[in-house]
């Protein structure tokens, strides 16, 4: 499998405060990759590295490399616009903006100038069925997205990020507002996503990272402690830190 | 001991109780005192009528029937069988009796009055309208000599129909007014106002304020912008007359206007508002969230797209409430439109002449030779309904717009 994403000795820096030290990682293409850790770890630090967020944070200073598509995103030549195109992102809390279901999925096509109603048209009912949620909203597209319940609401933050039809998802704690059903609905459909799409999670239960992840990062203090196949690293731990974080003696 | 701090905190709480109740009565005081004194004066014909009444001298032509019939006398009604017109006793604002035309037949001479005094319009003919008001009316008794009836000689309006009907055998010509005291020139030019000032204070405070909030950065200069416009608040607004006069006007003058106008007026009043729309608006976009910025952000948007399609109509309920509060502070405004709008209430305004507000009105009617209180008072009771409805519709709008994320 072709690799995506490749972090080679990535340090950052809040203002003093050291939050991620030498990271190197490699993300496989069309696999989930599960980052777990206790929680001020790093693992969202890091994945907010990926598409660029943590430009809006003004202390932050970053040294290393990040690598997609041979190029480093860092670099001032890649536009953050396009990168963020080809790596949305899914939040902790479900962020729909306050217009109707059609508007939301629709939103980043059409910061992207696109203007043709069929092709919108198209492109929203595909990103909502392959989200899972067309079956469910079909006749209120015109409907606030607010009216929606958690789950659908954060289903639809999935769609709206697959309509700009990326190359990764980013999802932080995508589940971590959601009643169990709901829960179990995002993972069937990231389950289904990833043939298409490259998914890189952070999240905080172990056993969700178990069930759905292909390979799964432990973070700790904003290293990362070990870096394997989920199997291997949740039934033969290599180091005695992620063993006893993934038994519960800490954490 | 005990009894003494007892008797101190019964005395103290007492005092807070007593000085938070007088606040309330002086309300209720303004209310009563306005209400009292306003409220006879009140009614829609003074929303639509002109402030200055009209004089005119008009000669009645020989009447084409003799015998008229009025479907149904109300009372205090006195109909003119002969002349076909009907008269009601009333009083003015200021208490003077009035003989008012409350009925007139659609075939009476009165309907053909044609202008006597010397001049353009001399022979024009001004058909007489309900509601005017008979000074005189000049008519030729059955002895052949010219006499004259009305009000003016302290006659009501039986007394004057009496003798129309029984004693003139032809009538010569009238002098009569139309009513005044009404505040239509006022209102239109106070929506005029409220126009002008938000078409020019919305754009600039919204920008200004979505600069301020989004775009600056947070250094010294941005702090000194703010604090200046901070400090434009607290400017009174008589000073904000005289800039407008001096500093102002030249550009009035770029429209071809001179003098005092409406558009000076709100020229100078959309400065007033400029700082309550900046503060309103930098409030609405400080509590949006900010995961609607990250989201849209993380969806390839660049930074003004997300602040114009997403932040922005977020925030719209609080700009909103921004621009009902300066709608408040348009019609309560008068000491800024003295000096650039005049004290000349004009009934027909437009917005390269001069005219009143409401408030203006006020201040006018009340330092001339004879104040009007009735009608100033009256339209006290006109700015408070706006300015109440308005605080209602603030209210409310907070209520509908209540936060679902």
């Amino acid at each position: 499998m072709k690799n995506i994403f490749e972090i080679k000795h990535l340090t950052l820096h809040y203002g003093n405060l050291l939050a991620l030290k030498d990271v190197n990682l490699t993300i496989k293409e069309h696999s989930v990759t599960a980052f777990i850790g206790p929680s001020g770890c790093g693992k969202s630090t890091l994945l907010r590295c990926l598409n660029r967020m943590n430009d809006l944070i003004p202390e932050c200073k970053i040294e290393g490399q990040i690598i997609i598509d041979e190029q480093d995103i860092q670099n001032d030549k890649i536009s953050v616009v396009d990168l963020r195109t080809k790596v949305g992102m899914v939040f902790q809390k479900p962020n729909p903006f306050p217009m109707s279901i059609y508007e939301n999925v629709a939103y980043g096509l059409r910061c992207q100038g696109i203007k043709d109603k069929k092709a919108l048209d198209e492109a929203v009912e595909t990103s909502l069925k392959k989200a899972a949620l067309w079956n469910e909203v079909q006749d209120r597209l015109k409907e606030n997205a607010y009216k929606l319940s958690g789950g659908q609401q954060q289903r639809l933050c999935i769609a709206r990020a697959i309509a700009m039809e990326p190359e990764v998802i980013l999802m932080d704690e995508p589940t971590s507002a959601l009643d169990p059903i709901a829960t179990a609905k995002i993972e069937e459909l990231i389950n289904d996503l990833k043939k298409e799409y490259t998914i890189i999670i952070v999240t905080h239960s172990m056993q969700q990272a178990a069930r759905i992840s292909d390979d799964t990062a432990f973070f700790l203090l904003g290293e990362v402690i070990e870096f394997n196949p989920t199997k291997q690293l949740f039934h033969v731990p290599q180091d005695k830190r992620t063993e006893d974080y993934i038994t519960g003696r800490f954490g | 001991m005990m009894k003494k701090r007892l008797f101190k905190d019964k005395v103290l709480n007492g005092l807070t109780f007593f000085t938070s109740g007088i606040s309330v009565l002086v309300l209720f005081a303004i209310f009563f005192f306005i209400f009292q004194k306003g409220y006879s004066t009140l009614s829609l014909d003074m929303l639509s009528n002109n402030y200055w009444s009209v004089n005119y001298n008009l000669a009645i032509p020989e009447s084409s029937q003799s015998v008229y019939t009025y479907p149904s006398i109300e009372s205090g009604e006195s109909f003119s069988s002969k002349y076909g017109i009907a008269f009601k006793d009333d009083f003015s604002p200021d208490k003077k009796a009035l003989i008012v035309v409350s009925y007139v037949d659609p075939a009476s001479p009165f309907k053909l009055l044609t202008d006597l005094s010397a001049g353009p319009n001399q022979g024009q003919v001004i058909p007489i309208q309900l509601g005017m008001n008979i000074e005189k009316i000049v008519y030729t008794n059955t002895l052949g000599v010219d006499r004259s009836a009305g009000v003016i000689f302290k006659q009501n309006a039986s007394e004057l129909v009496n003798i129309l009907d029984t004693q003139a055998t032809k009538l010569l010509s009238t002098y009569t007014q139309t009513e005044g005291g009404g505040i239509k020139g006022s209102l239109i030019a106070t929506l005029y106002l409220i126009l002008i000032s938000l078409a020019i204070a919305m754009p600039l405070g919204i920008f200004s304020a979505i600069y301020l909030t989004e775009y600056a950065a947070k250094n010294k200069t941005s702090a000194f912008i703010r604090s200046s416009i901070e400090l434009l608040t607290g400017v009174p607004s008589i000073i904000y007359g005289l800039m407008g006069m001096v500093v102002l006007y030249p550009i009035t003058t770029l429209f071809k206007v001179s003098g005092p106008s409406v558009l000076l007026g709100g020229l100078t009043l959309s400065i007033i508002l400029l700082p309550t729309i900046i503060r309103t608006t930098e409030e609405a976009l400080k509590v949006v969230p900010e995961h609607f910025r990250s989201a849209s952000l993380s969806l390839g948007a660049n930074y003004s797209q997300t602040i114009f399609k997403v932040v922005l109509p977020s925030a719209v309920p609080g700009i909103l409430t921004g621009i009902l509060l300066s709608v408040g502070r348009v019609i309560g405004e008068s000491a800024a439109l003295i000096y650039t709008m005049g004290t000349f209430v004009n009934d027909s305004p437009s917005v390269t002449r001069g005219g009143t507000s409401l408030a203006v009105q006020i201040w006018s009617i009340m330092s001339g030779e004879q104040p009007n209180f009735a009608l100033a008072s009256a339209i006290s009771i006109i700015i408070l309904g706006i300015v109440l409805f308005i605080n209602i519709s603030i209210k409310l709008l907070a209520r509908r717009f209540a936060k679902t994320w």
